[in-house]
């Protein structure tokens, strides 16, 4: 039904921008190890994370814009890791999903494993558990999209 | 037979032959024409002074019968049974890395779990676990482990 009002928003191209990045992540497939696991189940039907618009798992890092880093990362994989970080995209992002990527976890102090995943690339949220529920890794994502809405995350 | 296997029961019942190491590849070469045609594990034991090599056979034919070998070897070395088995190939590449076992006429012996250049064997007794060692990579891919907590992760 045409009134005759015009009906517009205004807002900033930046707020647009955020919005648009925020639902439209799309992760990287990066399962090392057991969390790869939740990490699968969040994708799947039953706590499907395409309802924030990350269903879309890519495997090639030139079109994801997250890295999940589920699993311990061992030092043979970590340059991998990072030479595959240094292979995105920017706007890019990371989540560390479960202790082993967070600080080591029960291979702390191991001869084989990396004390956390920051130490090779910068983190933007950690998500604990061992293996995190894919209800605390869809919190995760969900803290990540106000994070890039450069909001304070519940 | 010309060589002397003592013969002993595990704690399950199972059969378990000790051998000497200087008769083992005869031992493997004819029980493998006896039908015991899966090698299912080589796994290796640490007592400082010598290792004991374990290796657990089955017989497809008579419902996966499991059959366990032991020998035990005072200079690190083996006879590879690679020849034999072709599962064994990774097999005793994962006790040469881990363990540092060397499997004489092995067609490939290098480490395969960790990388090139890792100074020690990380399951033996002796294992220095004070001093970190660091992995990079260079461009082609190829690592490279040193001491240095600057040099990679």
């Amino acid at each position: 039904m045409k009134t005759g009002d015009a009906g517009f928003i205004t807002t900033t191209l930046e707020n647009v921008l955020e919005w648009g990045r925020s639902n439209s992540i799309w992760p990287f497939t990066f399962g090392l190890a057991c969390c790869a696991i939740e990490m699968m189940a969040t994708q799947a039907s039953r706590l499907d994370i395409s309802r924030f618009g990350s269903e879309v798992f890519r495997n090639s890092p030139r079109q994801s814009d997250l890295m999940i880093v589920s699993g311990t990362v061992t030092k043979k994989m970590a340059p991998r890791l990072k030479r595959l970080y240094d292979e995105m995209p920017y706007p890019k992002y990371v989540i560390a999903m479960g202790v082993c990527v967070i600080q080591g976890g029960p291979y702390n102090q191991g001869y084989s494993v990396v004390m956390g995943v920051d130490r090779v690339v910068p983190v933007d949220v950690y998500v604990p558990g061992c293996p995190p529920t894919p209800e605390a890794l869809t919190h995760g994502i969900m803290l990540l999209q106000d994070k890039i809405r450069k909001r304070e995350g519940k | 037979m010309p060589y002397e296997v003592k013969e002993e029961k595990g704690k399950d019942g199972r059969k378990v032959f000790l051998i000497q190491k200087e008769n083992f590849l005869e031992l493997m070469t004819d029980l493998r024409k006896q039908g015991y045609d899966h090698l299912s594990l080589i796994t290796a034991v640490d007592f400082r002074d010598r290792i004991e090599l374990v290796y657990h056979l089955q017989k497809s034919e008579s419902n996966f019968e499991l059959l366990t070998v032991r020998t035990v070897t005072y200079d690190s070395t083996i006879d590879s049974v690679s020849s034999i088995w072709e599962s064994a190939n990774w097999d005793e590449r994962e006790q040469y890395d881990m363990m540092g076992v060397v499997f004489k006429g092995h067609p490939n012996l290098k480490r395969i779990l960790l990388p090139e250049g890792w100074v020690g064997y990380p399951l033996r007794k002796d294992y220095d676990l004070s001093k970190n060692q660091y992995v990079n990579m260079d461009d082609e891919g190829n690592d490279r482990v040193s001491f240095d907590p600057g040099d990679g992760w």
